[in-house]
């Protein structure tokens, strides 16, 4: 596909990183957004193009994803810092997780991590993972026993609910897991999804009008019982 | 009383054949997709006789739960009545 000089004519002559930062620094107050269903237009995606973190260990990164997991190296962008004042020289480069997924990261030249940046063994700071696809178990194994014996620390395998598991981190710290899907999510699935986080909403907005919080799932669990047997009481 | 709600899929059915061998347990399904679970005073479940992994066991009652945590271990969960508002 040829690329086209720019997409959007009007913008081309400005960038969002300069002048107009509303979208970096303002907070966002959903209560005030129109919901889609009021504008009647689907948005769509078609699947994740790529994730971004910062490195400050260059090398490792570059041989960890490309020379030990096989992730072939697709793009890099080298680039002086621009837009924001004292943003650093840097690189930014892609590896390819297959279906057209990349994971990046940004390089940022002459700069120390700071310590906020640090890894932290924590549910908080593990929260935040890239998670990749696997399509059978026997790939799930592989990956297991083959970054294994490259030297690699990996957990045991963890059974989730829709999913079986295996995690190990990057040299930036960064939690990396690798997941297959143990069957395909059903109208079911759905409609419990739906029925649990309305649960957790009505219990979170009614203990917070009495000055309270949600303090424990098993609230969250009463109340859907009360939105399940709803349910199945209709006729 | 305690009534658990139990959605109709392949991994939290353990829990719906474990009550079937409790003997005072009243069990129906809904068209809706969940299983129903009656029980007078307590329903006592275990992970390992429903052969779970931890990561499914601590999400146990996700399809809802009317009536009140009273052990919530590694291995074994009871469960009794509560006045505790749903």
């Amino acid at each position: 596909m040829a690329v086209k000089d720019t997409l959007h004519e009007k913008a081309a002559s400005d960038s969002a990183y300069t002048t107009q930062r509303d979208y970096r620094t303002k907070d966002v107050e959903v209560a005030k957004l129109r919901r889609a269903v009021e504008d009647s237009t689907q948005l769509r995606l078609d699947g994740v193009d790529h994730t971004a973190r910062p490195t400050w260990k260059l090398r490792e990164t570059v041989e960890f994803y490309r020379d030990i997991l096989g992730l072939p190296l697709v793009h890099t962008i080298s680039a002086r810092g621009w837009g924001a004042p004292g943003h650093p020289d840097f690189l930014h480069f892609f590896f390819d997780a297959g279906k057209g997924a990349t994971i990046a990261f940004f390089y940022y030249i002459d700069t120390d991590r700071p310590e906020r940046y640090l890894p932290e063994d924590h549910h908080f700071y593990a929260a935040t993972h890239t998670a990749w696809g696997v399509p059978t178990e026997e790939e799930l194994h592989k990956w297991k026993t083959t970054l294994e014996s490259r030297g690699l620390i990996v957990s045991p395998y963890t059974r989730h609910e829709i999913l079986e598991s295996i995690y190990f981190r990057d040299p930036n710290g960064y939690p990396i897991e690798i997941t297959l899907r143990l069957r395909d999510v059903e109208v079911i699935d759905e409609v419990d999804a739906k029925l649990t986080l309305e649960a957790a909403m009505q219990a979170e907005d009614e203990l917070r009008a009495g000055g309270d919080r949600l303090r424990d799932i098993d609230t969250v669990w009463r109340r859907k019982a009360k939105l399940v047997e709803e349910l199945i009481s209709e006729p | 009383m305690v009534i658990l709600y139990v959605l109709d899929v392949a991994e939290f059915l353990p829990i719906v054949e474990s009550a079937r061998r409790i003997s005072d347990c009243e069990i129906t399904k809904s068209d809706k997709g969940y299983w129903k679970i009656v029980a007078p005073t307590e329903i006592v479940l275990n992970r390992k006789a429903m052969q779970m992994k931890p990561a499914v066991w601590y999400g146990l009652f996700t399809g809802g739960m009317n009536g009140e945590i009273a052990e919530f271990g590694r291995d074994e969960v009871r469960v009794v009545g509560t006045n505790k508002p749903l």
